[in-house]
């Protein structure tokens, strides 16, 4: 029986090792669906992620940023005149710092004494004893000619503990340099651009099927452009915030739409349009009564009027053109955040961030004899669009507060314009901004 | 990188073709253990369904250090085995006895002309408790041990209902090959 058993399992094992059975249909969809369901939070949670990640290095460099401002503002150096001897600081463990010493004011200086400065702890004026051993052989020198009330300022001075009154805690070498006046330097932060571009427009669609593609197939993108005004925040040194008003008109031509003026007076029906043509972006309603459409070879508008109830060209309609052209105007708010990654005459910056678009006009036409013939407008559009904005900033530095700048920018629409044969078209658009920018 | 590598990169990029790829690559290898495991083709599909929602889920988990199909499988019979667990309390487990007598004893010789798709229908013959035991025991080489504690059975019930399929299957197993030889000579 164990024979047997062995000799039906190997029968078994072996028969069906590499058997192949084909699924029924609709596993697939099944499967997908549900995989795509179940992504979509992490996507949210994975982008909710980034923009608190970006949003608190923004803040933390923005801190950092002030606390480095602050440090420098405050006076951080005062001296007794009754004092005998002035005390120099220099950190003790920096071979640059005792070197440049030497070489330059400590050497020509009397009456100073050079103290080590221990990061963190300011030592007492009257204790001398230090080490290393370089430092002691420059102790009482020439005096330095600092008078009173001079306060040295800079990023590289220590900040002196108030009790101490009989010394001067410099940190670096340089002093000649590091004397200025009690004067608070101004830091400019704020920016101001003009920029502008012609751009690229067309639109990835996602779940789309066969309709939505004949659709998109006849669509071309016209001649769109946007431009505007933007101030920018400089948060650090390489960081900064830029927000403005641009304003952006967007633009397609829908071919194989023919349209015939001359239709007022045929028209015999009630509502607010005749016609309705299916577009990537929404359909088009015509609110010239004036217009007659017909679609070549394609079921795309929806009317009362079809071949078998009027004929255009029995009717003598004027032939006006054989296609449309769609036009959408969004002012621009965006929140775009700038990483300086070359800071010299010709600067480089990456440009990430996103942008509210608010949707202030949008109408669709012909051209008769090069002039607009208005046709209608396009329904169901999104009010308000979010979009993304990816670029690379190239700054030429004309003088200290002028600059050129160049951006190409890619952007993408996060939400469509509009939900059509359910198919989700995201527009996408690519330019090369130009402008001027002055630093105040 | 491998190409199946790079396939499990874009799945978890989130990738649809890379996903419908994989998808569509091991589907039918998978559907198969399905059917093997599974009375009928709506629950092999339902298996087949969500064994592959896990796969994807867990793709993340996959180190590449065994074979990917296998892994697969692993995840495909442990949903069927779920499965299984859930719905046992309905199944009914046929007498042996009321089993119908097949033609004749089968013997070595007539084992070789059986195909696979034969044997997937005699295996899906079995009752669900013999079907699974054999599946675990003689197709995916666990031990009785494992099996009880999968199955939530006893060592003993589990030797039992291997011994039991294994009768069953013998005696199919010469049905089938009698009525073929009766058909070819007729």
């Amino acid at each position: 029986m164990n024979e047997k058993g062995a000799n039906i399992d190997l029968l078994f094992r072996n028969g069906l090792k590499d058997y192949e059975v084909l699924p029924p249909p609709g596993v697939w969809d099944g499967v997908h669906s549900a995989i795509k369901i179940k992504s979509r939070p992490i996507i949210l949670l994975r982008i909710a992620a980034v923009v608190t990640i970006l949003l608190t290095v923004s803040f933390l460099t923005y801190k950092w940023s002030r606390e480095i401002a602050s440090t420098t503002s405050v006076s951080a150096l005062s001296f007794n005149v009754g004092a005998p001897s002035p005390v120099i600081s220099v950190p003790f463990d920096d071979p640059q710092y005792l070197t440049a010493k030497r070489n330059n004011q400590v050497r020509n200086s009397s009456n100073v004494k050079i103290e080590p400065l221990n990061y963190g702890t300011i030592s007492d004026a009257t204790d001398v004893a230090f080490s290393p051993e370089p430092i002691m052989n420059i102790q009482e020198t020439k005096s330095l000619s600092i008078g009173n009330n001079t306060t040295v300022r800079g990023p590289l001075l220590a900040l002196p503990n108030r009790s101490q009154v009989n010394s001067i805690y410099i940190q670096y070498p340089d002093l000649q340099y590091l004397l200025v006046n009690n004067s608070t330097i101004p830091v400019n932060r704020w920016s101001i651009a003009a920029m502008a571009s012609p751009t690229y427009y067309s639109g990835i669609s996602s779940g789309s099927d066969q309709l939505s593609n004949k659709v998109m197939s006849s669509e071309q993108p016209l001649f769109s452009y946007s431009g505007g005004l933007s101030f920018s925040y400089k948060i650090s040194k390489r960081f900064s915030i830029q927000s403005g008003l641009y304003y952006s008109s967007l633009g397609q031509k829908v071919d194989g739409i023919n349209s015939y003026s001359g239709f007022t007076q045929f028209v015999n029906t009630k509502g607010d349009h005749n016609f309705e043509v299916l577009t990537s972006n929404g359909k088009v309603f015509t609110t010239n009564p004036d217009v007659f459409l017909t679609a070549n070879g394609s079921d795309r508008i929806l009317t009362a009027y079809t071949k078998d109830v009027f004929d255009p060209n029995k009717a003598s309609l004027q032939p006006v053109n054989s296609s449309l052209n769609q036009n959408f105007s969004y002012l621009e708010f965006p929140v775009i955040l700038r990483y300086k990654i070359v800071d010299k005459t010709i600067g480089i910056n990456l440009i990430g961030g996103l942008s509210y678009n608010l949707l202030v006009h949008n109408s669709v036409y012909t051209t008769l004899d090069g002039k607009i013939y208005p046709v209608g407008d396009t329904k169901g559009l999104n009010p308000l669009n979010l979009s993304s904005s990816l670029g690379m900033g190239m700054e030429y530095n004309i003088s200290g507060k002028l600059s050129l700048n160049l951006e190409p920018t890619f952007r993408y629409y996060l939400n469509p314009f509009s939900v059509t044969t359910g198919s989700f078209i995201h527009p996408y658009s690519f330019g090369i901004f130009s402008g001027v920018s002055y630093k105040f | 990188m491998s190409e199946i590598k790079k396939i499990i990169k874009g799945c978890l990029a989130g990738n649809r073709r890379d996903q419908e790829l994989l998808y569509r690559r091991h589907a039918a290898k998978l559907f198969a253990v399905c059917l093997q495991y599974s009375g009928n083709d709506d629950e092999a599909r339902d298996i087949l369904q969500e064994g592959f929602i896990k796969i994807f889920e867990n793709l993340e988990h996959f180190k590449h250090e065994g074979s990917f199909e296998g892994w697969m499988r692993r995840i495909t019979v442990n949903t069927a085995l779920e499965k299984f667990r859930c719905r046992h309390n309905l199944y009914r487990v046929d007498d042996i006895d009321t089993i119908k007598e097949p033609d004749a004893e089968p013997d070595n010789q007539d084992y070789a002309g059986l195909d696979a798709k034969d044997l997937l229908e005699i295996i899906r013959e079995l009752p669900t408790k013999y079907r699974m035991v054999f599946n675990l025991f003689a197709i995916e080489g666990y031990s009785h041990k494992e099996i009880s504690k999968i199955v939530n059975i006893s060592e003993g019930t589990s030797k039992s209902n291997l011994s039991r399929a294994r009768v069953i299957l013998q005696r199919r197993v010469g049905s089938y090959t009698g009525l073929k030889k009766k058909v070819v000579n007729e």
